[in-house]
């Protein structure tokens, strides 16, 4: 069986309604948080989790790690069951909140490791090795001494991720970790995490919104949608679907340059630059450079797909999400 | 044991990070003086007024008042995780951080705060205590000190309990429920006095439902030499279990209810 198991997954939430007018109880209202969800996950497999807010992602990730009980279906991982063999689950795995911290405000970071190698009992050598190959890796060295609530939202990011990876875990689930990070954070976060994938074999679960971290980590992709999966697979193919328009921007030698473009390819001027859209499936881009091509000496060219934020947001739409 | 050790070093670090704050830290706790002080000038201007209440004497009162302060404000310090933000880290959904660790859901919540200010309100308790002793003449043996010490622990798990009540409220309706202070304060307000003065509705209250006359003051009057609606002497020493059973019932009842649990945020 794979590594992770799970199975007609079900969750459902009571919320309670506003008192209406008149009556005396609140009324109550059934939601579905998670539907028939089924999928599996093989060790070493690192897995981008996406879907708009309130999909259902947290509440998979929570049920996976041990907090929720789900209301329906089965879910092992590594052949435990999460919330029944609770302790026995979460000393295997690692988990990091991007938006809630999990180690001690006052406190310097260090002093916080060292508690968890209580809570998590690692045995004194293993601990120092591995703190010192972590704070390496993430660069924490000059942080360790400096209480949480004084670094920066990037420090504090990476000193998170350290102290969930003490224990060395063989599952890591990040709930979206790059929120708020800005560029080299993001960059520097990646490339960490990559470094973990592969050196130690770690299963990492990423929920996220940011679809750059899905592009430069996640072989694989799962959507979420309303409580229901709706697509498993590589991100390629995801988007394929999707990509259907390129935008190309031309600069010609000459200023009068203008060249013949069919009608469902409107072109606008923007400066000394020609902005063109065309869909590449009704008329093939080597066509359209050779006309470009025609119609003058051509300075600059590029030619770009859409944003990637953008297909996500059409691929939502079409979802009806 | 090992538990022990995670507690005291959680204890540790838990101070260590108060003192990032000492004037707020001196500030506090000198509050909690006045505070606590409060409460016992009220005890000396009844037994001023009154001399005694029923069959006890000045000493006596100041003796259950002493007990009830030092038992309740132990919990409050040492218990300060389920008696403090409970429901908040249920609320909030912190209580999440916990559950992702491989230790008991009670022992991290224990270990996640300490409020050393109340070392105030045990210092009254303990004058209390000290002075009741004195003026009511008591004779110090073993079994004495040992009930003693039983019915503060045990009083310390009946605390505890009612605190957890709040928490579990907060699983079902993700919100604190005041009435369950009525249990706690209340009850510490009330049973700072024999429940034997009360009407007997609320003597019922809180020796049978809440049983703060069976954990705390049954042994007290015992150690005084009156016992409680004279019952014999031995029966002092099983009484107060039933606090810690009740902590118990409770208990299990808080990991039943963690099923429902909802994990609020992100």
């Amino acid at each position: 069986m794979s590594y992770i198991h799970v199975k007609d997954l079900e969750k459902r939430f009571i919320v309670r309604e506003k008192r209406k007018k008149g009556a005396f109880f609140r009324e109550k209202k059934m939601i579905n948080a998670l539907q028939d969800v089924s999928f599996d996950i093989e060790h070493g497999e690192l897995l981008g989790y996406i879907g708009p807010n309130g999909a259902g992602k947290s509440t998979t990730v929570k049920i996976l790690s041990g907090i929720l009980t789900p209301d329906g279906g089965e879910v092992t991982v590594g052949g435990l069951v999460p919330w029944k063999e609770r302790k026995e689950h979460v000393r295997r795995i690692g988990v990091v909140f991007g938006q809630r911290t999990q180690l001690w405000w006052d406190v310097p970071v260090r002093d916080s490791y060292d508690l968890l190698k209580d809570i998590y009992r690692i045995p004194g050598e293993e601990y120092t090795a591995r703190l010192k190959e972590l704070t390496e890796a993430l660069q924490l060295d000059e942080l360790l001494r400096t209480p949480l609530r004084q670094l920066s939202l990037g420090q504090r990011m990476r000193a998170e991720l350290c102290g969930s990876l003490l224990h060395r875990p063989e599952l890591l689930f990040l709930d979206e970790p790059t929120i708020g990070l800005d560029a080299v954070s993001k960059l520097a976060l990646r490339d960490f995490l990559k470094w973990e994938n592969s050196r130690y074999g770690t299963t990492i679960l990423l929920t996220t919104h940011d679809m750059e971290d899905i592009v430069a980590l996640c072989s694989r992709v799962m959507v979420l949608g309303h409580g229901r999966k709706l697509f498993d697979g590589t991100l390629h193919d995801l988007l394929g679907r999707y990509d259907t328009v390129r935008t190309v921007t031309v600069r010609y030698e000459e200023a009068d340059a203008w060249p013949e473009l069919p009608d469902n390819a409107p072109a606008v001027c923007d400066g000394e630059n020609l902005v063109i859209t065309y869909s590449p499936a009704e008329y093939p881009t080597a066509e359209m450079i050779a006309r470009l091509q025609g119609a003058g000496t051509i300075r600059e060219l590029t030619v770009q797909p859409r944003n990637i934020d953008r297909l996500v947001a059409d691929m939502y739409r079409e979802m009806d999400l | 044991m090992e538990t022990i050790r995670l507690y005291l070093h959680s204890m540790r670090m838990l101070i260590r990070s108060q003192m990032q704050y000492p004037a707020s830290f001196f500030m506090q706790t000198l509050a909690q003086l006045v505070m606590e002080g409060g409460e016992m000038m009220a005890v000396i201007l009844l037994v001023d007024r009154f001399e005694r209440l029923n069959r006890w004497e000045a000493g006596d009162l100041f003796f259950f008042f002493g007990l009830m302060s030092v038992t309740f404000y132990l919990t409050e310090c040492f218990g300060r995780g389920i008696t403090g933000n409970f429901p908040h880290l249920i609320r909030t959904g912190q209580l999440d951080t916990f559950l992702i660790r491989p230790r008991g859901t009670l022992t991290q919540v224990l270990c996640s705060a300490v409020d050393p200010r109340r070392i105030t309100c045990i210092a009254v308790g303990i004058a209390a205590l000290v002075m009741g002793c004195n003026m009511s003449h008591v004779l110090w043996t073993v079994p004495k000190v040992f009930l003693m010490a039983e019915a503060i622990a045990c009083g310390f798990f009946l605390l505890l309990g009612l605190f957890t009540i709040e928490g579990i409220f907060c699983i079902y309706a993700v919100k604190s429920v005041e009435l369950v202070n009525a249990l706690t304060y209340g009850g510490r307000s009330a049973c700072e006095y024999p429940v034997d003065t009360y009407p007997r509705p609320l003597r019922a209250l809180f020796t049978v439902l809440v049983p703060f006359a069976l954990t705390m003051q049954q042994p007290g009057s015992v150690i005084l030499d009156k016992p409680l609606f004279d019952w014999p002497a031995w029966t002092a020493f099983v009484s107060p279990l039933s606090g810690v059973a009740l902590f118990g019932l409770i208990w299990l009842w808080f990991r039943k209810t963690m099923q429902y649990y909802r994990s609020a945020g992100s």
